[in-house]
């Protein structure tokens, strides 16, 4: 494409589901580019996954330069044209085609302003690799790119485990400690830990690209040594951990209880996040069940987080 | 981890030629996310593909971390390569750009049948015929 005119025409039209293939391919006709299909959708599995909803119209989208914006006005009514006539395919109505004039950005760097440096509990810094930081005595510096693995530091679960480790450490509680990081992302809460002052780490996240970007960070950080990243759910054998940290949802909270329960040491502590705060009762049902004694609790708008120790 | 939805949107590209320009970065933009991972990403999985239209669906979590997994190609390609032609007509309604049999249109709704949600195979083969019709395809 020639043009970085400086300026795109957005197209975009509300089709049933049923027409999303045929709008598609019409804005494609004018759009080289390719298009994009928003459907909607509702939250599954406290809001792990999502299920496309049929009876809610999708959003087909397309890009045409407007550098010249006579010929972007034409090629968006020429879509309009062959939209007209898709009734009389025996596909379900579809809606208008809406422009919008949408101004050219550096799309290869725009996205980093959504990552500033941010600041969680009283000392611990994360820090996106391309920013500066001036440390202040005493801070935690994680440095991360955020990409295909949950734990930029974005979300108040992930801050909550932090202000929990963070807790733990005042304490002396991650001094020399063996950490284990179940679900562990990007391997944000690893390098915290190691940082706070635990000597081993085993990281594991059930997909392979977690595993990738948690060893990846590590080494950013100069943690190659100390965090030991690997594919899979709670280990089911191995000496205890004194730490065990998860920050996954309730349901898994309540299912893996026992089998996290048993990775740690006598008086070992579970630092647990991703509970949606009307959950947390059934967490400590079972927490309880698995000899976990809940302590401090934390939250976070509608989050919570929690530590306890295995009796 | 606790990952949560923040919006599920699918791009048809072009396997391993994907760039920053829209509409991958009209789309992905406002989300905030790691674009150029993205397309490294996409274009390293789709290499094989070149020259083929491979959507990728990309799910974007709150914490603007995300995933993505691709899906078969548009049924327009798929017509298009089964009707033996390299585009539509121009005016579907008056001249016909080539044509595929209905056994064509059901192994196509077959191939896109996990990603048109559609109920049933009827139900899919109804959206690829109303596809092919309004490419000037027709079906015999």
């Amino acid at each position: 494409m020639a043009e970085t005119s400086g300026r795109w025409l957005e197209l975009s039209v509300e089709a049933d589901v049923e027409a999303v293939e045929a709008v598609s391919e019409i804005l494609s006709r004018v759009a080289s580019g390719g298009t994009t299909v928003e459907p909607a959708f509702d939250l599954v599995d406290e809001g792990l996954d999502a299920r496309v909803d049929p009876g809610r119209p999708s959003v087909v989208r397309a890009y045409v330069p407007a550098g010249d914006r006579g010929a972007a006005e034409r090629a968006a009514a020429d879509a309009a044209e062959a939209l007209g006539h898709l009734q009389a395919f025996g596909l379900r109505p579809i809606g208008e085609v809406t422009t919008r004039l949408v101004h050219e950005a550096d799309w290869a760097e725009a996205w980093k302003a959504h990552f500033p440096v941010i600041r969680v509990g009283r000392r611990i810094v994360i820090k996106p690799t391309w920013r500066r930081h001036r440390a202040k005595a005493g801070d935690v510096v994680i440095a991360l790119d955020p990409g295909m693995a949950f734990g930029t530091g974005l979300h108040p679960t992930t801050r909550l485990c932090l202000v929990a480790l963070e807790w733990l450490a005042d304490r002396g509680r991650l001094d020399g400690a063996r950490v284990l990081d179940v679900g562990c992302g990007s391997g944000i809460l690893s390098i915290a830990a190691a940082k706070l002052g635990a000597k081993g780490v085993f990281a594991v996240d059930t997909d392979p690209i977690a595993v990738e970007a948690t060893a990846a960070n590590a080494s950013r950080n100069g943690l190659s040594e100390v965090i030991r990243a690997g594919v899979g759910s709670v280990p089911t054998d191995g000496v205890p951990f004194d730490i065990v940290c998860a920050n996954l949802i309730a349901s898994l909270l309540v299912d893996l209880a026992p089998a996290l329960a048993a990775q740690l040491r006598r008086d070992g502590t579970i630092v647990a996040s991703g509970i949606f705060a009307d959950r947390l009762s059934e967490v400590r049902v079972a927490f309880a069940r698995a000899r976990l004694d809940v302590g401090e609790v934390w939250d976070e708008g509608d989050w919570v987080a929690l530590e306890a120790m295995r009796r | 981890m606790a990952k949560k939805i923040r919006i599920v949107l699918t791009l048809q590209l072009p396997a391993g030629k994907a760039t920053p320009a829209p509409p991958v970065g009209t789309a992905l933009g406002p989300h905030g996310i790691n674009i150029i991972e993205f397309t490294k990403s996409y274009n390293e999985k789709t290499a094989d593909k070149v020259g083929q239209v491979i959507p990728a669906q990309i799910t974007v979590f709150e914490d603007r971390s995300f995933s993505f997994i691709l899906k078969t190609p548009p049924a327009a390609d798929l017509l298009r390569k089964a009707a033996g032609i390299e585009k539509g007509a121009q005016t579907p309604k008056r001249e016909s750009a080539g044509r595929v049999s209905r056994d064509q249109v059901r192994q196509i709704a077959e191939t896109k049948m996990a990603d048109l949600n559609a109920n049933d195979i009827e139900a899919a083969m109804k959206q690829v015929e109303g596809t092919a019709r309004s490419m000037g395809i027709e079906v015999v």
